[in-house]
């Protein structure tokens, strides 16, 4: 996952010996260096860049994926962070553990005080000692639309935020950057919400069965040849929740005997998913196509463990837009992969599916790529659709197949008709069906703020992970106090942000991450970025060794690259 | 400072999680990684050996400023201080830092370190009788509880739940 050491700035696939060879599948270019990317948009004229073809043609646009690499005095002076909290840590249980200093957090009944203990003290050191200082920045209660602006409700903690109370007050108009809102259909107004609460009022709120009983609605058969025609697939079946959707399926799909080629940073759906199913599990490298392919040689050569039979099957697992590091998966290469060496891909778009390509169909989409080439295109409707709920689209037998054998179309309450109604309009609205060309609209401008609000951001020296065109802008904080700093700075300065620290990030690389929205108009993206730079004077997370060359005049096009002053 | 050996641990990673998948180890909600245990992580960070270094470079500056004390008795102290917490956090806290899988490139940085540390003590020391058993003895019961053959072996039934 960490880029080789040696001050290289941007991901620099590892060339390992015996990997490539005479006429085989080449690992796709990645713009490894920024004075190439330079001189290489220096020599291609602006407006040709889309359909400059690289390395056979894999890739029709350039791939720019970067994750700087930890400065090391930032990182030391995060482990003496951790170190200082560690010891009161220790300092502060010991007083609990002696009365001295009053003990919030659970314990036993003094009766029960002598049988095997209930409460492991020693595996929540980390919850109770560091996560409570900081609780105040998660689970903020909101009172309004999550849509670009959001209203908070206010709540103060008298005892270091064991307990909270709600002041009462409401701070209006919060700048929302944490929403999974990115084309901006979180709204309360509009062409959608009237086509929600017109079904309301015609089919109720609840479906009261499963979809294998009687839950089955009309609705539900419009949404899924409408999901299957968005996708360019031939079927797609859609399921309450986007979570059940990975974890209940993938069991459905393999099972004992056949292999599971899992990335890194998958998420914990897709993780509990393969865990349940029974599979072998092994876990390739973030986004890297060297140890994907030896993953695969090693499986068809050496087979399964012991008795050396073949695997059943082979499935590959990969995210669209991974949320914490903001990179897209490289699906050309993984598609080329899957074809040599005659595996299965299940691609998870939850949050790629309408933020990514030139009309919003994801990642395929976005590399320009075939539909059919994915077995198993998995979505979610949460973050781009403004709903809920979670897709699987494929070829038709498969899906027919997931209809009787799988656990959440036979067991779990179908979607409820507003939420479906929500999704069909929303989705209509993407495709330009319902007569404006308000989708475009959204498209366009998310890439426009996600290109805008990436480049400000490292102009003004900050680290930023992740993918150039992706709408999750992690930005990297890492020590453990600038975590609960910069959330309240935030707030304060009305803009909130979520922060992620351990154990959702490896132990030094805590970070804010921002969810850009189509609904966010450069007027908000200005003022976020405004308070972003003076709070990041203030807190001092200007970390960037590799400052970028500012835009001059130049006004805002796609073809505008990096260019960087080594 | 960065390790250049991370490749075998990585390795040897990703055998010890499909070993662990195998087993059908527990969920972890909230955390990033599939690993069941974080800790290995830890120890191949960015920096994390420079920092151990440092923090027993501090640890001598602060033994150092003690005025009454002289050369050879700081050096024995810090040895007997870092072997002292070492074998307090790495073999009486349970937990483990490797999960299972020996010779990681970490295990070799923490095996070498006391050997270091007391190559320099006997050094100043001036090779004195008293220091040497002192530090000798303390070495020791950091080195053995590492050795493969000892991992999960509870002497006297010590620290066995």
């Amino acid at each position: 996952m960490r880029p080789e050491p040696g001050g290289c700035c941007c991901r620099r696939p590892a060339r390992a010996n015996g990997c490539v060879a005479n006429g085989e599948v080449r690992n796709g270019y990645v713009r490894s260096s920024s004075a190439a990317a330079a001189a290489a948009a220096a020599a291609a004229a602006a407006g040709q860049i889309h359909h400059v073809t690289e390395n056979g043609g894999l890739y029709k646009r350039p791939f720019n994926e970067a994750f700087e690499e930890t400065p090391m005095l930032v990182a030391v002076l995060t482990y003496v962070g951790y170190g200082v909290l560690t010891l009161f840590g220790y300092l502060r249980d010991f007083l609990r553990h002696w009365r001295i200093e009053k003990c919030h957090h659970a314990t036993e009944r003094e009766e029960q005080k002598d049988f095997v203990s209930l409460y492991q003290d020693f595996e929540n050191f980390y919850t109770r000692n560091l996560y409570m200082r900081i609780r105040d920045n998660w689970n903020r209660p909101i009172c309004s639309v999550p849509g670009a602006k959001v209203d908070i409700m206010e709540r103060q903690s008298h005892d270091y935020n064991w307990s909270f109370k709600y002041t009462g007050n409401i701070i209006k108009g919060v700048i929302n950057m944490g929403s999974y809102n990115y084309l901006g259909f979180a709204r309360n107004t509009g062409s959608c919400q009237e086509a929600a609460a017109r079904i309301l009022e015609e089919y109720g709120a609840g479906v009261c069965s499963t979809r294998q009983e009687i839950g089955n609605l009309d609705k539900h058969e419009e949404l899924e040849k409408l999901v299957a025609r968005f996708l360019g697939v031939e079927a797609a079946m859609t399921y309450g929740m986007g979570f059940a959707t990975n974890s209940m399926n993938i069991p459905a799909l393999v099972g004992k005997g056949c292999l599971i080629l899992s990335d890194e940073l998958n998420h914990a759906s897709l993780v509990l998913g393969a865990r349940l199913s029974g599979a072998t599990i092994r876990i390739f490298k973030h986004n890297n196509m060297q140890s994907l392919e030896k993953l695969l040689k090693d499986a068809i050569v050496y087979g399964q463990p012991r008795t050396r039979r073949p695997w059943k099957k082979i499935l590959i697992l990969v995210e669209g837009i991974y949320s914490m590091e903001g990179s897209i998966v490289r699906l050309p290469e993984v598609i080329a992969l899957k074809k040599k060496y005659k595996a299965y891909l299940y691609l998870d778009e939850a949050h790629s599916i309408g933020a990514l390509g030139p009309t919003g169909r994801g990642v395929v989409d976005y590399f320009g790529l075939n539909p059919e080439d994915v077995d198993v295109m998995m979505g979610t409707f949460t973050k781009s659709f403004g709903a809920s709920g979670g897709y699987i689209g494929g070829k038709k037998e498969l899906i027919d197949y997931l209809r009787t054998h799988s656990h959440s179309a036979v067991y779990a309450t179908s979607l409820s008709p507003p939420v479906v109604e929500q999704i069909i309009t929303s989705m209509k609205c993407i495709m330009g069906q319902d007569g404006t060309s308000l989708g475009k609209e959204c498209v366009q401008q998310l890439a426009e703020n996600t290109r805008y609000f990436r480049r400000r951001l490292k102009e003004m020296g900050f680290i930023i992970y992740g993918n150039e065109d992706s709408p999750v802008v992690p930005l990297m904080l890492y020590m453990p106090a600038k975590i609960g700093a910069f959330g309240r700075e935030m707030l304060k300065r009305n803009i909130g942000v979520v922060v992620v620290g351990f154990p959702a990030t490896p132990i030094i690389e805590s970070r804010a991450r921002f969810c850009l929205s189509a609904a966010h108009t450069k007027e908000i993206l200005d003022t976020a970025l405004k308070e972003i730079d003076e709070v990041g004077d203030l807190l001092q997370l200007k970390y960037s060794r590799h400052r970028l060359v500012p835009l001059l005049d130049r006004p805002f096009d796609e073809t505008t690259y990096e260019e960087t002053e080594d | 400072m960065a390790p250049a050996p991370r490749h075998p641990s990585r390795a040897l990673d990703l055998q010890l999680r499909t070993a662990a998948a195998e087993r059908g180890d527990r969920m972890n909600v909230g955390t990033a990684h599939s690993e069941v245990n974080p800790n290995t992580r830890v120890m191949n960070s960015r920096g994390i050996w420079l920092s151990y270094v440092l923090a027993i470079g501090l640890l001598h500056v602060v033994l150092l400023s003690i005025p009454f004390v002289s050369v050879p008795v700081v050096w024995t102290l810090i040895n007997l201080i870092h072997n002292m917490g070492m074998y307090i956090f790495l073999h009486t806290v349970k937990g483990t830092p490797y999960y299972g899988v020996q010779f990681t490139a970490s295990q070799k940085f923490l095996t070498i370190t006391p050997i270091v540390l007391y190559f320099l003590t006997s050094f100043y020391t001036k090779y004195d009788q008293i220091h040497f058993i002192l530090n000798t003895v303390s070495l020791m019961s950091v080195l053995i509880p590492k050795l493969p053959q000892l991992h999960g072996v509870r002497i006297f039934g010590i620290n066995k739940y």
